[in-house]
């Protein structure tokens, strides 16, 4: 094995050819064999192009979207418990 | 009584504020074309999402030495609250800086290698630093009395912050370095195209804008956990 980065790419080609051979059923698929099945979709053309970089953004929204819901949700909640702890435990008149 | 610990009003439109900006940020982040650099290509764009991850410490750590040297000076509790919080948010920002770095670097600078950790000197640093930090949150552990924590670790927070920059800025400036400014390395100004800083700052304010909301959060949350138990740690 070579530490030169560009061999050690070319030899991870090689092993991704090698392994295609013995591709299961379930890998075939992405493994490479036969796609494209058909043509590209729009979609499909816009989120492959630049390197599939739209990819990433894409997961990197949903991520976002998520910690966003998360976040209202957690201020909804701290309302709803400021709400009752103020009903209930009277305003300390403490240095506070 | 809360209305006086926190502006809800305020907090709000900020929360939705930085909403709005972060999803901005991060759209012209991946949207944007940037130039194409060999072995750095499109990791050049971890610059908006790495670099921030340390201003936004950076001004962790300003806003709990503030609230450290408020203790000081007047012995509220509430202070305390927030300059915990604040230590606390910052350093889990820190972490998420630290883990960044390192995987940026295993697959942009130490390809064909098996070296994650090269002592990087701003790693390095960094890391001293969150461990300075974790001493903080260990010593305030140790201690019950929450008018008697509140002082002596306003002290040491005083201490941590003081160390900061010289990890973060000072040292690793002095050394060789991956990171921009260091020795045998350009400065960040003379090698960034402008359309990255056009993301680049935008995206410091909006992950700071996170930290405030985080940090909002956990001191409202610490507050009413006062109210309940009389002891404010979280």
């Amino acid at each position: 094995m070579s530490t030169n980065p560009i061999n050690i790419l070319q030899d991870a080609q090689a092993q991704d050819q090698a392994a295609e051979i013995n591709a299961t059923a379930y890998d075939s698929l992405w493994a490479g064999g036969d796609i494209p099945i058909q043509e590209l979709s729009r979609m499909e053309q816009i989120m492959l192009s630049n390197d599939k970089l739209y990819v990433v953004l894409a997961v990197v929204l949903i991520i976002w979207v998520g910690i966003v819901l998360l976040l209202l949700r957690n201020d909804r909640r701290l309302k709803e418990v400021e709400r009752s702890v103020a009903e209930r435990i009277p305003d300390m008149d403490d240095e506070l | 009584m809360t209305e006086s610990l926190v502006n809800i009003k305020r907090y709000t439109l900020v929360r939705n504020t930085v909403i709005v900006w972060v999803t901005g940020v991060l759209l012209a982040g991946f949207l944007l074309d940037i130039p194409k650099i060999s072995i750095l290509e499109h990791t050049a764009r971890n610059l908006y999402f790495h670099v921030p991850m340390w201003f936004t410490l950076m001004a962790a750590v300003f806003v709990s030495a503030y609230h450290s040297f408020k203790v000081l000076k007047s012995g509220d509790l509430l202070s305390d609250i927030r300059a915990l919080q604040a230590a606390r948010v910052g350093a889990f920002f820190g972490v998420l800086g630290l883990v960044t770095g390192i995987v940026w670097s295993k697959f942009t600078w130490y390809v064909g290698t098996d070296v994650w950790w090269n002592f990087d000197p701003r790693q390095s640093m960094v890391t001293l630093q969150l461990l300075i930090y974790g001493a903080y949150f260990v010593l305030r552990s140790a201690l019950d009395d929450p008018l008697k924590r509140g002082r002596i670790a306003a002290v040491y927070n005083l201490f941590a912050a003081t160390t900061t920059p010289f990890l973060l800025y000072v040292i690793p400036r002095q050394m060789q370095s991956l990171h921009p400014g260091a020795e045998g390395n350009p400065a960040f100004s003379e090698i960034t195209h402008p359309i990255m800083r056009l993301v680049f700052y935008p995206a410091i304010i909006g992950f700071i804008g996170i930290f405030w909301v985080i940090y909002t959060q956990r001191v409202r949350t610490a507050f009413l956990k006062y109210r309940v138990t009389q002891d404010p740690e979280l």
